[in-house]
């Protein structure tokens, strides 16, 4: 449909429009026009992207005097890919209705290893690896080196591609992934340095998170956007979270072992060049002498990460006489490793802050703040002057110099942590290991816990998200955050220190009870069911656990979904369901998948569960509630008629940074303790009591969110823990969920559960009338409501 | 009739060598005509395929020329050739169809009875391939009716109720019907079981608690799990067994390194692996599996992708950013190599069992038969799925695409279909479903087998009856011409008819299953109430717009 917002004619890719998505566009569009930043929030399953999207683009065909381009953010890969994918829908329509005029270049990109097409490249394990083995094909100093010598094997990929040189352009349209590996294949050129080119021409750029928000990316990614750019940050619940992590770095005692075998390769190297070409070490010497750490024109192929420092707060100054000479250089990083390790030999959790942590290294190492500030860019000179393209191998003594640098530019809002953890289960976040180091009660894990020697973290944090986000706000002229759960909304602009011009929260209307969320304390035996410390092992609670899903996959059709509290939990409880029988049960109604830790096999098990649900086999999905797939993966539709979160999700490892964290709110921008907390629903470790109240409103938003896909879809959510029917639990739930969630469901047991499940699925089966014209509020407008709209003046509608 | 013709040019031959006079052959409904080109020549030919017995025809991709050869019941035989193949498979199906029609009921009953069924149905669907629609109609309605007779006795007394008693029309009555027909004739000819989704390989080892001897049981079927789901150890035994070793001796290292696995002790999984190479394999990851993986991953669906993403997290990188619990990837150091989870393995068998299997019942003999026939239909596969899967990948994207698209907004959708809103219809199901749930709460009792075999019959029929009439009742809204509206008016009356022979039915019975039978028959009712209810509000509107229009306007 085509209708107007003000002066703006606005290209929607569908028949009809939900009132919530042409309110979104209107305050969308006050953004744009007042060319400030915006907050929006609106619950999933209203069509936020499309909306976005429409709005954005035909507000760029309609002001083509001074066009903007759209940066659009999104946290992972796989959603970048759906974002591309509405997007090529709406492009279609958009050329479709108005020709040519509609065209326009959009490209996701992401890096080597997802758009490396040299096969002898891409094949390599991680994304490390293929950065190195590019640039052992596309280094500078390899090309000039195959000019001579044609057996030193290069990428024909880059070369024809550098070939081709101004020639390599992306014609008109939407590139995902795919499709740039695709054109790159049939053309001969390197689609990753094509698609970093087009960076600058196109007129979307889908691409994540951190390409904007971590400097070490940004700074050689995004350099050179223009200011007329509206950056859209998608799914931004979690923005605070991204920008504090850009800005912080672990140091482990397998980083500084390994950081000692890279300066003993280092020295190595510099050893053998003062033999064969000392001159270039001289070369370099001058170089810094002059005050440029890097050359200013670095071949786009030799580009490494950035620095992890925000542009402004990195000094154009020479770089420091101490660090200029490379055996100087190894003989300062060689103390630094030193000092962090003494420092690491400790059993006690200890937090210093940035000021007196340098202090400390200047008196005890004799290194000063501004030395430790050019770490990072006189390694960076240094390895490229060695010529070492193997950068997979020296991440470790790259993360020590990311830390230096950081730690010598930053004097606020940063704390050093150091905190014993324990190296065998550092991804189990097992409450009751947790307790026992705490030294309570139960006797088999306070003997493993004592089994285990604790292993050291130092850990420098960033406390201040607005810190890494400052620059964006800064440079772009609109910046929209937006997501489906953003409240309480007033916060963010706390937390990420800006002034939006526009902030506003949409409620979904929905035409009918889409939704079911239940509370479900008790099992079949009418005994009460919780994943806490003391029960969890229970048999009977394992039991009870098992016989609802038995029953509830008889009865659920297609997908069903179920989320534990941990990986270990997780194990263990399937593994019980094995030896009793019930995984039997269950696998006689449907199929089961199961989230493991590793990536690849977890993306097969997804896929293959995703295959089963649309063949009508069914299939059941095992997850973890902090995992990687309850992060980012929808369950809408028939992928998932209905999520049973078995247990209250915990927050594990971070307390300690947590504390520290919320210390800084406090003092700086005066956010209560309290307001954050119940916020992100985080916890006092040290209150063991209160462990449980850990369940955290953007958590179980993250995993039972994500089952409406529109209004006409439904799904079923039950949390199973005795603990969700207390108030102060259930109250961390978002809006949306706790608004249909009816008082007789609070407290059911797994009968009661089945009887309800069974009587909403045939309600949802009947036909409905999809407008909501007769329940008297319309959920879902048409062209002619939409311009009936327009006339009578947006404000007075609907609400 | 124009419909249920088929005419090909021919030559027509007495006998194989004969040169043949060149004309046309006809196959009408119930005959077939052969016209020479020439009008003066003798040969002509006109018989009903009543006398023809037997028809035999040249098989395609052999070096002689089409043929048909019919029979006929006085020995003589009438051999034509086709300009095509073609044209002599269209012709032989004719043949064929109207070959069946002939027999007649009690033919096809016989034929049926012979288990033949799936090769009428084949044949019919062959012809339905090969034909124009409007041919299809009357013989293959033929074949229908005659199969559909036969399979369900039900149906001759429909069909006698309605058709014959003018509330349906013939071709009303089968539209529903040849539906059904095509669905059976498409499964193939042959359906395969699939594999048991619960895993067999898991069932637990039996241990007597007096000795230390473990006993594994193995059968044909677990054995087929297994080589499907690690096909390392299937290869290792296509190499070892028998040439290196025996049967009995494989399986023995293969259930040995199976318990040290599931004891999880490593250290002795280790420590024997060592020593014992053979074992090592069961041991070791399968790197079969490992390389199909890999293959996999690159076809993924994008969207879900999260390989890509640790690809494209800089934040991912060993030790940037803050260490949080679950949300970061760690190496893990040691022996994983020896550590396969009982999570891994219900993953790979959901996903075996997805795939399907390519092996049959039988060939579930011994192990040896298994295991060949399972690297016969690999190679099989392998080699025919190439070109498959590309074309399935585009398949897969384009589902993405829509997978994207938000089903309420599109309007084109719901025009041509108005939402149907019929409140009594959630109380009819709510009061159906509680009904069944109360009849049938004892199990292994049937209400129905208590009832006199006369009543529970009359029952059943009318309940049929009544499925009939509402399926095609619903089928006719919203009324968009006059010949529905038609159709709707006479299945109205046809439903108050029967209302009223389920009240004489109920109060027919005996008083002691008066209540029993009403209880059955409620539900009918109410579909029955429901749909006159609608209709009279459908009636009434149209009514009421009629008389909005002014004069004039139809």
């Amino acid at each position: 449909m085509k209708f107007q917002i003000e002066e703006v004619t606005v290209y929607f890719p569908y028949d009809n429009i939900y009132p919530e998505q042409y309110t979104y566009m209107v305050e969308l569009k006050r953004a744009l026009d007042a060319k400030g930043h915006c907050l929006l929030e609106m619950p999933t399953g209203t069509g936020k992207t499309i909306a976005l999207l429409s709005l954005i683009t035909s507000y760029a065909l309609a002001k083509t005097e001074s066009p903007i381009k759209l940066i659009y953010c999104t946290r992972t890969v796989h959603e970048m890919e759906k974002t591309l994918a509405e997007l090529k829908f709406l492009h279609n329509y958009q050329v479709k209705h108005l020709g040519a005029a509609a065209k326009m270049l959009a490209i996701g990109l992401s890096s080597r290893k997802n758009l490396c097409v040299n096969p002898k490249v891409s094949s390599a394990e991680n994304r490390d690896s293929v950065d190195a083995a590019c640039r052992k094909l596309t280094a500078s100093w390899v090309r000039s080196m195959a000019a001579e010598n044609p057996n030193q094997p290069t990428c024909e990929f880059y070369e024809n591609y550098d070939r081709a040189a101004g020639g390599a352009v992306l014609p008109a349209g939407v590139y995902t992934l795919e499709d740039l590996r695709a054109f790159g294949k049939e053309k001969g050129w390197c689609p990753y340095f094509l698609a970093r080119h087009m960076v600058q021409f196109a007129n979307v750029v889908v691409y994540s998170y951190q390409y904007l928000l971590d400097p070490k990316v940004a700074g050689i990614i995004s350099k050179e956007m223009q200011k007329e750019s509206v950056v859209v940050f998608d799914e931004a619940h979690n923005i605070d979270n991204v920008c504090i992590e850009a800005l912080s770095v672990s140091v482990r005692r397998q980083t500084l072992e390994g950081a000692i075998r890279n300066i003993s390769r280092i020295e190595n190297e510099i050893d053998r060049f003062k033999d064969i070409d000392a001159g270039r070490l001289r070369a370099e010497y001058n170089r810094l002498v002059e005050g440029l750490a890097l050359r200013g024109d670095l071949s786009a192929s030799d580009a490494w990460l950035a620095n992890p420092a925000l542009p402004d707060d990195i000094l154009r100054q020479a770089v420091p006489g101490n660090i200029r000479r490379a055996e100087h250089f190894l003989h300062v990083l060689r103390r630094l490793v030193q000092y962090l390790k003494v420092k690491l030999d400790t059993d006690k959790v200890e937090k210093e802050s940035p000021v007196s942590f340098v202090a400390s290294i200047n008196s005890d190492a004799g290194i000063d703040q501004k030395a430790l500030k050019f770490c990072y860019d006189r390694l960076h000179s240094l390895l490229m002057t060695l010529e070492i393209t193997d950068t997979d191998e020296f991440l470790h003594i790259q993360t020590i110099c990311d830390f230096a640098t950081l730690v010598g530019t930053y004097a606020r809002g940063f704390s050093i942590i150091i905190e014993p953890f324990d190296e065998r289960m550092p991804l189990i976040p097992d409450p009751v290991l947790q307790v026992s180091s705490l030294s309570l009660s139960l006797s088999l894990s306070l003997s493993l816990s004592l089994s285990l020697s604790p292993l050291c973290m130092l850990c420098l944090c960033c406390h201040d998200a607005s810190l890494a986000i400052k620059p964006v706000f800064d440079r772009f002229q609109s910046v929209v955050i937006t997501s489906g759960t953003l409240s309480p909304i007033d916060l963010y602009p706390r937390l990420l220190n800006f002034h939006p011009v526009v902030s506003r929260s949409f409620k979904m209307s929905l035409t009918r009870d889409c939704i079911c969320p239940m509370v479900l304390t008790r099992g079949s035996d009418q005994l009460p069911v919780s994943t806490k410390f003391d029960m969890r092992s229970d048999p009977g609670v394992v039991r009870n656990y098992g016989k609802l899903l038995v029953e509830m996959v008889s009865i659920v059709p297609d997908g069903i979904v179920c989320f534990f509290v941990s990986y270990s939990y997780m194990d263990g409880i399937i593994n019980s369901w094995n030896e009793s029988g019930i995984l039997k049960d269950i696998m006689q109604h449907k199929l089961v998948f199961i989230e493991t830790q590793d990536v690849v096999e977890t993306t097969l098990a997804l896929d293959n569960y995703r295959r089963a649900c649309d063949c009508g086999r069914g299939a059941v999905f095992f997850s973890v509630a902090r995992g990687k797939v309850a992060e980012g993966i929808d369950f809408d539709r028939h992928y998932g008629r209905l999520v049973i979160m078995f247990g209250v999700p915990f927050q594990y490892t971070e307390s300690k940074i947590l504390r520290a964290r919320l210390e800084y709110l406090r003092d700086t921008f005066q956010i209560k303790e309290g307001d954050f907390l119940t916020f992100d629903a985080l916890i006092d470790v040290m209150n063991i009591e209160l462990t449980d109240r850990n369940l955290n409103q953007r958590q179980a938003a993250q995993c039972v969110g994500r089952v409406i896909r529109s209004k006409a879809d439904y799904g079923m959510m039950i949390f199973a823990d005795k603990r969700y029917s207390r108030h102060d639990k259930r109250s961390k739930l978002p809006g949306w969920i706790l608004s249909h969630l009816r008082d007789a469901n609070l407290n059911l047991s797994t009968d009661m559960a089945l009887h309800i499940a069974r009587e909403f699925l045939r309600k949802m089966a009947q036909p409905y009338e999809k407008t909501g014209s007769t329940t008297g509020r319309k959920t879902l407008l048409s062209q002619e409501d939409v311009e009936k709209l327009g006339n009578n003046g947006a404000q007075e509608m609907l609400y | 009739m124009s419909s249920g013709q088929v005419t090909k040019r021919v030559k027509y031959k007495t006998s194989v060598k004969d040169a043949g006079t060149p004309g046309r052959l006809s196959l009408v409904k119930e005959r077939l005509v052969f016209r020479p080109n020439n009008p003066n020549s003798a040969s002509k030919l006109d018989m009903q395929f009543k006398y023809i017995t037997n028809h035999r025809y040249t098989k395609e991709g052999s070096n002689k020329a089409p043929m048909l050869n019919l029979t006929s019941n006085q020995g003589a035989s009438y051999i034509f050739e086709f300009e095509s193949y073609e044209d002599l498979h269209i012709c032989r199906d004719f043949v064929g169809c109207a070959n069946l029609m002939k027999f007649g009921h009690k033919g096809v009953a016989e034929l049926l009875h012979r288990q033949q069924k799936l090769q009428i149905l084949e044949l019919i669907r062959k012809f339905i391939q090969n034909n124009p629609a409007e041919m299809i109609c009357s013989s293959v309605q033929g074949c229908c009716k005659t199969i559909d007779y036969v399979l369900h006795s039900e149906l001759q007394k429909l069909h006698q109720q309605f058709v014959g008693g003018g509330v349906l029309t013939e071709a009303e009555f089968w539209a529903t019907r040849k539906k059904l027909l095509e669905k059976d004739a498409n499964r193939k000819a042959k359906q395969r079981g699939g594999l048991k989704s619960s895993v067999l390989a898991e069932s637990k080892p039996f241990i007597d608690g007096r000795t230390n001897r473990v006993t594994f049981n193995l059968t044909p079927e677990i054995v087929r799990e297994i080589f499907s789901e690690k096909p390392a150890v299937h290869r290792a035994y296509l190499n070892f067994v028998p040439s290196k070793m025996a049967d009995k001796d494989f399986w023995t290292k293969y259930c040995r390194a199976e318990y040290l696995q599931r004891s999880k002790n490593i250290a002795a999984a280790i420590a024997e692996a060592a020593e014992d190479e053979e074992l090592a394999i069961f041991l070791k990851p399968d790197d079969i599996l490992a390389n199909e993986t890999r293959r996999k991953i690159r076809r993924v669906d994008p969207t879900l992708d999260m390989e890509t993403d640790q690809g494209d997290d800089y934040s991912h990188l060993p030790d940037h950013g803050i260490f949080r619990d679950g949300s970061k990837e760690v190496a893990e150091s040691g022996n994983e190599l020896y550590q396969r989870t009982l999570l891994q393995d219900l993953n790979r068998h959901a996903a075996v069992v997805l795939q399907g299997t390519p092996i049959d019942e039988e060939q579930l003999k011994d192990t040896q038969t298994v295991a060949e026939a399972l690297e016969r239909s690999k190679q099989e596969r392998s080699t025919a799925s190439k070109d498959d899967e590309s074309s399935a990948d585009q398949e897969r994207l384009k589902g993405i695409s829509q997978a994207m698209t938000i089903d309420d907004l599109r309007g084109s959708n719901d025009h041509h279909l108005a939402p149907l809103w019929i409140k009594v219809l959630s109380v009819l199901t709510h009061n159906i479903s509680s009904t069944k749930y109360n009849l049938g709460k004892k199990p292994g009792e049937s209400l129905l087998d208590s009832l006199p075999t006369s009543v529970r019959d009359e029952l059943l029929h009318h309940h049929i009856s009544i499925e009939e009439l509402m399926k095609h009742f619903w089928s006719s809204y919203p009324i968009t011409n006059k010949y529905l509206n038609t159709k709707v008016t006479k299945l109205k009356d046809e439903m108050s008819k029967m209302d009223s022979q389920l009240q004489k039915l109920k109060e027919a019975v005996q008083p002691d299953i008066r209540h029993q039978i009403t209880l059955l028959i409620r539900p009918m009712q109410q579909a029955l109430e429901a749909a006159m209810q609608h209709y009279d509000a459908e009636q009434q509107k149209r009514a009421s717009k009629a008389r909005e229009k002014p004069n004039g306007y139809s």
